[in-house]
């Protein structure tokens, strides 16, 4: 894949606003942020006829040409803008360039929140047990306040249509058409649980937009604890949002290798936060559906990045990781939902 | 070979945390802990792997066979054959494969056929998966 440079960058920028002067950039760098996108931090300056000089704090991201999920950059852009200014706090987008000749892949920039931490893993040290709670508060309640917010009142032209009665069933066909196309070996776990899945869906209480890798690690906080912006939208979707819910309690993203989901609180405390936040009800039956189907779109997406590698489309060292650490992982959280672990 | 592939690789992973991060910053140093990981699982797998994976071919090729004859399915009893004579980790785990999608078959046979015999195959199967589950654990993973 072509290398991304600040030249490059600055030249691009520079033929796509022909009125900005002295455009500069300054430290750019590649963030270990992500499977699926490659994430760049940068600072940009310009001038502009009759206007002071702007300075920018950026984040691009592009990209690859291949990628453990199915979606483009105007997916998460317009995801973005979608709930950007609905209570959720995101960051701004600026700018999309879909040809991927400009710059070696598709691009998007956006407004860089600076100042906070967004690791899942640093969490877990023993300096921040303290600070867990407010965390998983401020956590479900955002993915609450996104539950609630009414889906009539935001574009989500940019993806799949669903109804109350046909998204569990459409999520499930989706990912299991995934699973098809990265087919890394046969999964007797895998299936039964699909089988399972496919006896019974549940009808969402409402629909929402759905942020898709709603998780510790995909939102940023404070050194208080307090979560500032929701990132990684990439897998955005009108839904259930019960979807999200469960994609947050999933055993492998446990990351203190307990019983705390995201690593943040037991599943009841989750479950009551999000709640309140929502102004739904997290039903028994239906979240158990849910908490089964992310093992499906987990696997999916475990296997997409051994698939990455086995059809020679890429060598990203974290799809490696991300396949031989989780894949095992997931299949074990089927057998504990499935009562046979 | 000596030193043993387990220690050459635990030994790389913990250089690779101790001198080489130290040296890196972001992107590169995420890379370098992942590939620490990487040796880590490495090192973890390489010695039981080949046993693991005919023990798994062995317990799987006598369900498949117990489904043969428990609901009379030719299919399963040709799928039943094979061996582990070569015990190249590639060739067992294309054996598995093979396995695997038989077992998948006679799982969903035995899901949807009723009686006492049927519902005691699942879950031996079911039991099968587990072992396999447990043998196949990573020892970083979070679940």
């Amino acid at each position: 894949m072509r290398e991304l440079t600040a030249d490059a960058l600055g030249a691009y920028l520079g033929r796509r606003f022909p009125e900005w002067r002295d455009i500069r950039i300054e430290g750019f760098h590649r963030l270990p942020m992500g499977a699926s996108r490659e994430t760049f931090r940068f600072d940009l300056g310009y001038e502009t006829d009759g206007h002071p000089r702007e300075e920018l704090e950026v984040i691009l991201r592009r990209d690859p040409p291949a990628s453990n999920v199915d979606s483009d950059r105007r997916h998460e852009y317009e995801a973005y803008r979608a709930i950007h200014g609905h209570g959720v706090p995101v960051p701004r987008m600026i700018l999309l360039e879909e040809n991927p000749d400009e710059l070696g892949g598709a691009i998007s920039l956006a407004e860089d929140i600076r100042g906070y931490h967004n690791s899942e893993y640093q969490v877990q040290q023993p300096e921040w047990a303290g600070r867990l709670p407010r965390l998983a508060q401020g956590m479900w309640s955002a993915m609450g306040t996104l539950a609630a917010v009414p889906v009539e009142q935001l574009d989500l032209s940019f993806t799949r249509p669903a109804t109350r009665e046909n998204t569990a069933r459409q999520e499930l066909e989706y990912w299991v058409a995934s699973l098809d196309r990265s087919d890394v070996g046969p999964e007797p776990i895998i299936r039964a649980a699909i089988r399972q899945l496919e006896r019974w869906q549940p009808v969402a209480e409402k629909l929402a937009l759905v942020h898709g890798d709603f998780r510790a690690g995909n939102f940023l906080y404070d050194d208080a604890g307090n979560v500032r912006a929701v990132l990684d939208w990439e897998m955005a979707h009108c839904g259930d949002p019960l979807e999200d819910l469960a994609w947050s309690m999933a055993r492998v993203f446990s990351f203190g290798k307990n019983n705390m989901r995201s690593g943040l609180a037991p599943r009841e405390d989750a479950i009551r936060i999000w709640e309140a936040a929502s102004g739904l009800t997290a039903d028994a039956r239906a979240l158990a559906w849910w908490e089964l189907f992310t093992c499906i779109k987990g696997q999916a997406i475990w296997n997409a990045c051994a698939h990455v590698w086995e059809s020679n489309a890429g060598r990203e060292i974290i799809h490696a990781y991300a396949s031989w650490w989780l894949h095992n992982a997931q299949d074990k959280a089927v057998l504990e939902l499935m009562d046979r672990l | 070979m000596k030193p043993t592939v387990p220690m050459v690789a635990t030994e790389l992973a913990n250089r690779l945390r101790t001198d080489i991060m130290a040296e890196l910053t972001g992107f590169r140093a995420n890379d370098a802990a992942m590939g620490a990981q990487l040796l880590d699982m490495i090192a973890e797998r390489w010695d039981s792997e080949a046993a693991n994976l005919v023990a798994e071919n062995r317990a799987f090729r006598a369900l498949v066979l117990r489904a043969a004859e428990e609901l009379g399915d030719a299919q399963a009893a040709q799928s039943a054959s094979g061996d582990d004579e070569d015990l190249r980790i590639s060739s067992l785990e294309r054996e598995n494969d093979r396995l695997r999608e038989a077992l998948i078959r006679v799982h969903t046979l035995a899901e949807q056929t009723d009686g006492e015999a049927p519902r005691a195959l699942t879950d031996a199967i079911w039991d099968a998966l587990r072992q396999s589950v447990e043998a196949r654990r990573v020892g970083s993973a979070n679940f």
